[in-house]
């Protein structure tokens, strides 16, 4: 029981520990490779990230003064984000809605690619098309088993966006006509969330952007009445597929500096490049 | 000492008079210091509950209160917008009901086994087992079950979907088992060994020692490791997201677990990054956090009341123990009952009649034949059980932990762990988000230590139960409970919107050190309360100051229990995705922050975004979980080593 010297470790330790803490806080915080010059701000749309994000790399690499930090969030985050000032661009997988450009009448609008929303369904689902009508009737919850639309015999389970979404703001405007979904949608909140349920879960059905399209789901075909289009680059050129939109950034004003730099850059030939890389359609 | 005793051998009158006074002053200050940090984690939490109720209370200008708690359809962009919050608020309990129903027998009899039966080579291994459960993030446990358990369970019950509340259940139970089982096992071996003694040298077998004598004097820290894993249950937000489907209904019927399921977390974990700030949508979330700060209140309320009972039977009659075992005899077979007709009657629903019947008759049996088995023999069997909780307990871990370590080797490199992400994440490493991690647990730490030690001195050594250090303790409680999302939401609306701290390290950095302080807070205060009052008394009565006899009799004994509760901190801080996401960190980045006011990227919310937002980067999401796991795990040896340091050197 010498507990006499026990005191001096006791302290010699928490101050041994604090120590750590506080050195390692400033220590890591100040070592910086080569200070950025300048910093801009990208935030809103998943949709719109995976782009927004490889011309960032793209263009940092070619430009190792500039600091670009893409942010998702959602496109009324985008929105808000830079109609605030928080953001030099903002994301959106969607229009301005009438609130937005009355509370932000200055945003100026770039498109700087489009999409498809690709119905997904799990691999072994034998369905082999939809009408843009039977998407609704299973996301209002009316059709509720794989055989009325075609497919086998199982139940279907509905995956849907959050209710933040701008992919699930659009498709609740072009497929469900503004009508609500059913209750029993399992909501995610991300394309790659909604893309690695769909994957797993043999019933599912979900809406993903065309970037999100890979082997470990099946994107149905839709069928227009005349034709069975299936999503892809192609059909949204040539305007056929019914379910596609623009994808756009914001900026307060005409942009400036590195932003208009890197707008331009995503607008080039080489950012396009990477558009067409990353499974969205390039503009024009 | 010394000095002062040679002080008093040859006394300077004026300077005995002056140095008294100037150790009365210093005790004075060293006290209002103490009472300082007390009053910050109390009133923190009523800060917080302030600035909840100002973005909450706007929503009401929308729709009556009566229809936000009791509407059955959340639907905020509809064509017709509801926020109606019943659906959430049944959700968040069904879940946490599912949860304890797994963690409370697992992690008590976990408990009973490493603090009475374990030998300490088999404690040496299975402690710091438990607490590398608790530094698991809830990100890595989401990961897991939504890749590995809701297949299973889709596998298992042939349902279309396995995102269910099963699902959700059993992830927060395995997540709330670490808690449970690390605080009931610092109740139970802080039990004194006279009463185990007393009660074997009586004849008696040890499980009837365990369970008659030990487990009873226990079990006001026992009953407080079960609200403290409610706490964890109702508030986790990551995994139950990950897991739960977040379809906004009830389940039809109320016990179909296979149903999906949202909780209050989930919806805002999902909605709140999303939402536009100061629309319908955003208050009505504040609203949801409301509520969710409530159903904690009223949780951690009727538990105080329940201690306070027992508390109040103990020292009511003097004789402790005896007495609560005599109570608790008394009222077991009442529980029983009570237990054993729910249990039939939701067999009967949910089977069959027959089979209620037939378990009906099984328990009658077993109700006769208990008391006639040898107690040797029901110990056997009472042990066996108990190694088989423990058995179960491990083998999840190290499922778990094989399965992430299995997939994520590969994707070791050093140039993963050094070199910025690239293609989303997809390719290139994850160094700025290892370092942005250590920079948030760091700060986390270094405020919420000295606070939180702080407060737990104040409370335990300075004061006697009265009005304040009631409120305070109301307050440290409460904010114990306080979910890590809505502390998320604190930090963005308080520090990020209202200080305009932006989305940043240091907004990060606080937010997570109000989420630990009350971990700190209550484990310094176990582990002061662990020390016997007459080894205090020893030494006030040789004269000693207060803040002497703190400094050097009180705290050099409580250190394990103190270090134990900084590791369950850090391991908190370093794994929780809620609280920053909002308020720290951003999606990539490939430079380093430079400043506290640069938002950062983190391992957690690398691996969640790496997991739900970027398809195609299967390797590099095993690999940050890993390195993620192994950062908690390294952090936690070191502080496990000094714990064991000073077990070994300090026993009474």
């Amino acid at each position: 029981m010498n507990l006499r010297s026990k005191p001096l470790i006791a302290f010699t330790l928490a101050v041994i520990l604090l120590g750590t803490a506080f050195v390692c806080g400033c220590t890591d915080s100040g070592a910086v490779p080569a200070a950025p010059v300048e910093t801009i701000s990208v935030t809103g749309s998943t949709t719109v990230l995976p782009l927004a994000q490889l011309a960032a790399e793209a263009y940092m690499d070619t430009h190792p003064e500039a600091d670009i930090r893409v942010s998702g969030g959602g496109s009324s985050v985008g929105v808000k984000a830079v109609g605030e000032g928080t953001a030099e661009i903002g994301m959106a997988s969607r229009d301005l809605k009438s609130s937005e450009s009355e509370t932000y009448p200055d945003l100026v609008e770039h498109v700087v690619a489009k999409d498809a929303i690709a119905i997904i369904v799990h691999p072994s689902n034998s369905v082999s098309d939809l009408t843009v009508e039977q998407i609704k009737s299973i996301y209002l919850g009316e059709t509720t088993n794989w055989k009325a639309v075609g497919g086998p015999d199982a139940a279907i389970v509905v995956v849907g966006r959050d209710s933040a979404s701008g992919t699930r703001e659009y498709f609740q405007d072009a497929v469900m006509n503004k009508e609500d979904f059913t209750t029993t949608q399992l909501e995610k909140n991300s394309n790659g969330a909604v893309r690695q349920t769909i994957s797993q879960t043999p019933g599912a059905i979900g809406y993903v952007g065309l970037g999100y399209l890979d082997g470990a789901v099946k994107a149905v075909p839709v069928n227009t009445g005349t034709s069975i289009v299936d999503a892809g680059v192609a059909t949204v050129i040539s305007g056929e597929y019914p379910i596609a939109r623009g994808l756009n950034m914001f900026t307060a004003g005409q942009p400036e500096g590195l932003a208009a730099d890197y707008l331009a850059f995503i607008m080039s030939p080489d950012g396009q490049a990477l558009v067409a890389e990353e499974g969205f359609v390039p503009i024009a | 000492m010394e000095q002062e005793q040679q002080a008093t051998a040859h006394p300077p009158v004026s300077a005995e008079l002056s140095a008294g006074r100037n150790a009365y002053l210093k005790e004075r200050i060293i006290r209002s210091v103490w009472f300082a940090t007390a009053a910050f984690g109390a009133l923190s939490v009523f800060f917080i509950l302030a600035f909840l109720i100002k973005d909450g209370i706007p929503i009401f200008a929308t729709v009556t209160p009566g229809e936000f708690l009791f509407g059955a359809i959340w639907n905020p962009t509809g064509a017709v917008p509801a926020y109606g919050t019943l659906p959430l608020w049944v959700g968040t309990i069904l879940v946490t009901i599912g949860a304890m129903a797994i963690a409370a027998p697992l992690g008590i009899a976990c408990a009973i086994v490493i603090a009475e039966l374990a030998s300490p080579r088999v404690r040496a291994i299975v402690k710091p087992a438990v607490e590398l459960l608790a530094g698991i993030p809830s990100v890595v446990y989401g990961f897991f079950g939504l890749i590995i358990l809701t297949d299973v369970i889709r596998v298992t019950f042939s349902i279309p979907s396995g995102e269910t509340w099963l699902a959700g259940s059993l992830l927060l139970g395995i997540m709330a088992l670490p808690t449970i089982i690390s605080v009931s096992e610092d109740a139970i071996s802080a039990v004194p060994k006279d009463y185990r003694e007393g009660s074997l040298s009586l004849g008696v077998t040890r499980w009837q020692t365990i369970s008659r004598v030990v487990v009873p004097a226990a079990l006001s820290g026992i009953t407080a490791a079960l609200i403290l894993g409610i706490g964890r249950a109702v508030g986790e937000t990551m995994a139950v997201l990950m897991v739960t489907g977040n379809a906004s209904l009830i389940p039809d019927p109320l016990y179909n677990v296979l149903s999906p399921i949202r909780t209050l977390t989930g919806t805002l974990g999902i909605e709140m990054g999303e939402t536009a700030i100061g629309s319908a949508h955003y208050h009505a979330l504040f609203g949801v956090a409301l509520l969710l700060l409530v159903i904690t209140l009223a949780v951690n309320i009727s538990a105080m009341m329940i201690l306070g009972h027992i508390r109040a039977k103990q020292t009511g009659t003097g004789n402790g123990p005896g007495r609560t075992a005599a109570l608790i005899t008394r009222f077991r077979r009442e529980i029983w009952i009570s237990v054993a007709a729910i249990l039939l009657l939701v067999v009967a629903v949910t089977v069959s009649p027959l089979a209620a019947v037939l378990l009906a008759i099984s328990g009658a049996i077993w109700w006769y034949l208990l008391p006639r088995i040898q107690p040797r023999y029901r110990q056997t069997a009472a042990f066996g059980l108990l190694y088989a909780a423990l058995a179960v307990v491990l083998a999840a871990l190290a499922i778990i932990l094989g399965y992430i370590l299995i997939n994520g080797l590969p994707a070791i490199s050093w140039e993963f762990l050094t070199t910025a992400p690239r293609a989303l994440g997809r390719e290139g490493g994850i160094f700025p988000a290892i370092v942005g991690t250590l920079c948030l647990v760091a700060g986390a730490i270094a405020v919420a230590l000295p606070i939180g030690v702080g407060a737990a001195i104040y409370l335990v050594e300075y004061t006697r139960e009265n009005i304040v250090t009631r409120i305070i303790r109301s307050g440290v409680d409460l904010l114990n409970g306080t979910p890590s999302i809505v502390f998320g939401l604190f930090g963005f609306s308080f520090l990020v919107i209202y200080l305009n701290f932006g989305v940043s390290l240091l907004a990060g950095q606080i937010t997570l050190a109000l989420m630990v302080l009350p971990t700190v807070i209550r484990t310094t205060e176990e582990a002061l309360r662990g020390v016997p009052a007459s080894l205090r008394e020893g030494s006030l009565a040789l004269g000693a100051t207060q803040w002497q006899t703190i400094s050097r009799v009180v705290l050099p004994p409580a250190m394990p229990g103190i270090i134990t509760g900084a590791i369950l901190s850090i391991g908190r801080a370093a794994g929780e995705t809620a609280p920053v996401m909002f308020t720290a960190v951003i999606f990539s980045s490939r430079f380093l922050p430079s400043s506290l006011s640069d938002p950062v990227m983190a391992l957690p919310y690398h691996l969640y975004i790496l997991a739900t937002n970027v398809p195609g980067a299967e390797t590099n999401q095993y690999g940050t979980a890993l390195v993620l796991i192994a950062l908690v795990a390294v952090i936690y040896l070191v502080a496990i080593a000094v714990r064991t340091h000073y077990q070994k050197s300090i026993r009474w």
